[in-house]
């Protein structure tokens, strides 16, 4: 077993709309795996299928080579973020985080002690005796962070784990995730804010309107969907160069970019071509590149910008 | 089943290490107690009472006035409930005195004053001014005094002898007692009232107290989505049983600590009774027999564990306690019902009404209750009662954990009874 969790052919409808339309996708032990997608793509349903909070219409999953719903105790292993968060308000902080350790089988002296280390980590060694209602709401987050991981779980699933956290806790929860990475675990989140999977995650799944665009391993995705955008930036940029590059039409047309000129390259053009004109001109060449692009890009370039959110579930059915 | 445990352990401990329970638990029998101290203390009256006595009435009546008022109480009256008073006469007319009386009152130096006016004999008018004239207690007593020192002034007139007349014409007093199993016992018609309406309103309290707890600990779990973390490690049944259990285990808790204080002032009753000025045996009210404890006790638990079910499949159907409110009082209804018909219930607790609502389960819990306390209930019909009870239990927590199940991981509107057949049919 090499996937810590695949969905095959997953589909979940609620009374009039589909939810989640023949959803596929692996995810590789030991990765970070990202769940991108506009609000109301059906992330959120899709983890909660996963989770077994709701029952799928058809398709198979499979959770750490088992089914949830035919084998919930698999659940145990597995530490769920949802995305609408809360703890109990009035119970003191550490008896928060031991309540849900236990839950998931942890002994309770041992609970005890992990909570401390994980508070003391997360800056909130002062507060572990606390009532939940007198922290701030970031505070309040990482003890539901911390009541996540608590019991050291081999996958953990996060439904827009970075919503509400400011830069600093963002950055407290990326470095959790790359640890767990790093331990071996595997974490799966989803989120609506590509720019920051691409810098975690080793593969994503980019689902909208609950059909998957497109997955795998980011590398892959980006070179796959490279296009053929290049950059050209002289140092300086002289006459000639200017010269070239508004008059120059035989590989495409060159737009202003930065210091330098973006070029959607002509499929038929041959970059070679170009580089040996740009050779005779009077003008040095600092940069001249193909572009990534970005994976929202690559997102906006498949699905169109206009995305528009299906409609809420009003009452999810298990 | 440890999950059941961790759950139980958490709204047990919750719970009790709350200021809510401790104030809770210690307030109300202090609440109690007052009730029934405050009123023995002052509220029937009782103390001495300093009078002015305006007496223009013939020879003999003002006289015959003070002495009545004056008199000990007989033998064997309740003393606590006695108005004593201390009377000074004078013999000026009231136009005279009046504006020296009114300022004696007013400086608290007397009570009041009683006048009787000359024709007092023919008119059967007198006046009696005080700073207090509601007091039942101590209108009586002057109303009494000088009614009966005019009769005998015009028993006089008419050549009888007021003694004899007295002695002739004298009231019947009905004692009462309650006969149970055990043979006659002491207790007064009120204080077997009370105790009947006492256990009763504990058990519906206690119920609706606690049964709003669960409501509340559900619809924490489901608004914060705690509820979705939670059934991924157990089963939503479980959670279910160990919130009940454990809120339950609360309320037996509490029950338990209020016994204990009960026992201890019972061994000291004695003393209490002294200390606070009440008469003796005013606490015997609350020696009740073990057997109708045990029974009581058993329809107050199975009666939570009926609405506590009930509330918890409430919560979870649910979005905020402001749309539980709406659903509240359908709820709540047969647990009302025992308390509106409370004097129907006690003062015959082996009629055809009490009889019927003891068996319906719902009603069963607070009726049953008010029952054995006041009544020597027919062991068949508790134990019949606590068997139909039990079944209904089991039957409403089936029905009610479906719905808990699908509830509590749903969003959105609430349901409606549609949506919640549906539900049943899924879960």
């Amino acid at each position: 077993m090499n996937e810590a969790l695949t969905l095959d052919g997953v589909a979940k409808r609620f009374s009039g709309h589909t939810a989640v339309d023949d959803l596929s996708l692996a995810v590789p032990i030991g990765t970070i795996y990202g769940i991108l997608g506009p609000n109301g793509a059906g992330k959120s349903t899709t983890l909660r299928m996963v989770m077994n909070i709701i029952a799928r219409d058809q398709g198979r999953i499979s959770l750490l080579g088992a089914d949830p719903a035919a084998d919930p105790k698999i659940l145990r292993r597995v530490g769920f973020l949802p995305e609408e968060r809360g703890v109990y308000r009035k119970m003191k902080v550490t008896d928060v985080i031991v309540f849900f350790a236990e839950l998931k089988g942890v002994d309770r002296r041992k609970a005890r002690a992990d909570a401390g280390q994980w508070l003391e980590r997360m800056g909130l060694g002062d507060w572990a005796q606390a009532k939940v209602e007198t922290l701030s709401k970031g505070m309040q987050q990482k003890v539901q962070f911390i009541a996540t991981v608590i019991h050291d779980p081999d996958l953990l699933i996060l439904d827009e784990p970075q919503s509400g956290l400011d830069p600093v806790n963002q950055e407290v929860l990326r470095d959790t995730m790359l640890g767990a990475r790093d331990r071996g675990k595997t974490v799966i989140f989803s989120t609506h804010n590509m720019e920051q999977a691409e810098q975690l995650c080793e593969s994503v799944c980019i689902i909208a309107q609950g059909k998957k665009i497109l997955d795998g391993r980011v590398r892959d995705v980006k070179r796959e969907n490279v296009g053929n955008r290049w950059y050209l930036e002289f140092d300086p940029a002289t006459e000639a160069a200017r010269a070239f590059a508004a008059g120059e039409s035989r590989f495409g047309a060159f737009t202003p970019h930065g210091e330098g000129w973006r070029l959607e390259m002509d499929p038929a053009a041959d970059p070679r071509a170009l580089l040996q004109a740009l050779a005779g001109l009077d003008a040095t060449v600092v940069r001249f590149e193909r572009e990534q692009k970005s994976l929202h890009e690559i997102f906006i370039d498949r699905v169109g910008g206009a995305v528009t959110p299906s409609r809420r579930p009003e009452v999810a059915h298990v | 089943m440890s999950e059941v445990m961790t759950v139980f352990r958490r709204e047990f401990l919750e719970r009790v290490r709350s200021k809510a329970f401790v104030i809770g638990t210690i307030l109300f029998p202090i609440f109690m107690a007052a009730m029934w101290i405050i009123p023995a203390k002052m509220g029937g009256g009782g103390g001495t009472r300093h009078l002015v006595l305006v007496d223009q009435a013939p020879a003999g009546v003002g006289q015959a006035v003070m002495q009545n008022l004056t008199a000990p109480a007989p033998a064997g009256s309740d003393d606590d409930e006695r108005v004593t008073f201390t009377v000074d006469r004078v013999a000026q007319p009231l136009a005279q005195v009046k504006a020296g009386l009114i300022g004696r009152v007013q400086r608290k130096e007397i009570d009041g004053y009683l006048y009787l006016p000359p024709d007092v004999v023919q008119s059967s008018q007198a006046e009696y001014r005080a700073r207090n004239v509601a007091n039942f207690a101590v209108l009586s007593a002057v109303q009494r005094a000088a009614t009966q020192a005019v009769q005998a002034a015009r028993l006089q007139a008419a050549g009888l002898d007021g003694a004899q007349v007295a002695s002739l014409v004298k009231r019947v007093e009905v004692g009462t007692g309650r006969i149970t199993d055990k043979g006659e016992e002491g207790g007064s018609a009120t204080s077997t009232f009370f105790l009947g309406y006492i256990v009763g309103f504990l058990v519906y309290l206690m119920i609706l107290l606690y049964g709003m707890n669960v409501l509340r600990s559900v619809l924490e779990e489901k608004t914060n989505k705690i509820a979705e973390v939670i059934v991924s490690s157990m089963k939503a049944s479980h959670l279910m049983l160990g919130k009940i259990l454990g809120v339950g285990a609360v309320a037996l808790l509490q029950v338990a600590i209020w016994g204990a204080m009960m026992g201890f002032t019972m061994s000291r009753s004695d003393t209490l009774t002294k200390r606070f000025g009440m008469p003796p045996g005013a606490l015997d009210v609350v020696h009740v027999p073990v057997f109708t404890l045990v029974a009581v006790l058993g329809f107050f638990v199975l009666g939570f564990l009926l609405y506590a079910a009930l509330y918890a499949a409430l919560g979870a159907a649910v979005n905020s306690e402001q749309e539980a409110q709406q659903f509240q009082m359908a709820v709540m209804m047969p647990l009302i019902i025992p308390m509106a018909l409370v004097f129907r219930i006690v003062s015959d607790p082996l009629g055809p009404v009490a009889t019927v609502l003891g068996m319906i389960p719902f009603t069963a819990p607070v009726t049953m209750a008010m029952r054995v306390a006041s009544a020597p209930v027919p062991p068949v019909q508790i134990v019949a009662s606590l068997a139909l009870l039990a079944g209904t239990v089991l039957a409403v927590a089936w029905i009610a954990g479906k719905i808990y199940r699908v509830g509590i991981l749903s969003t959105g509107k609430k349901p409606t009874l549609k949506e919640l057949g549906q539900w049943l049919r899924m879960a």
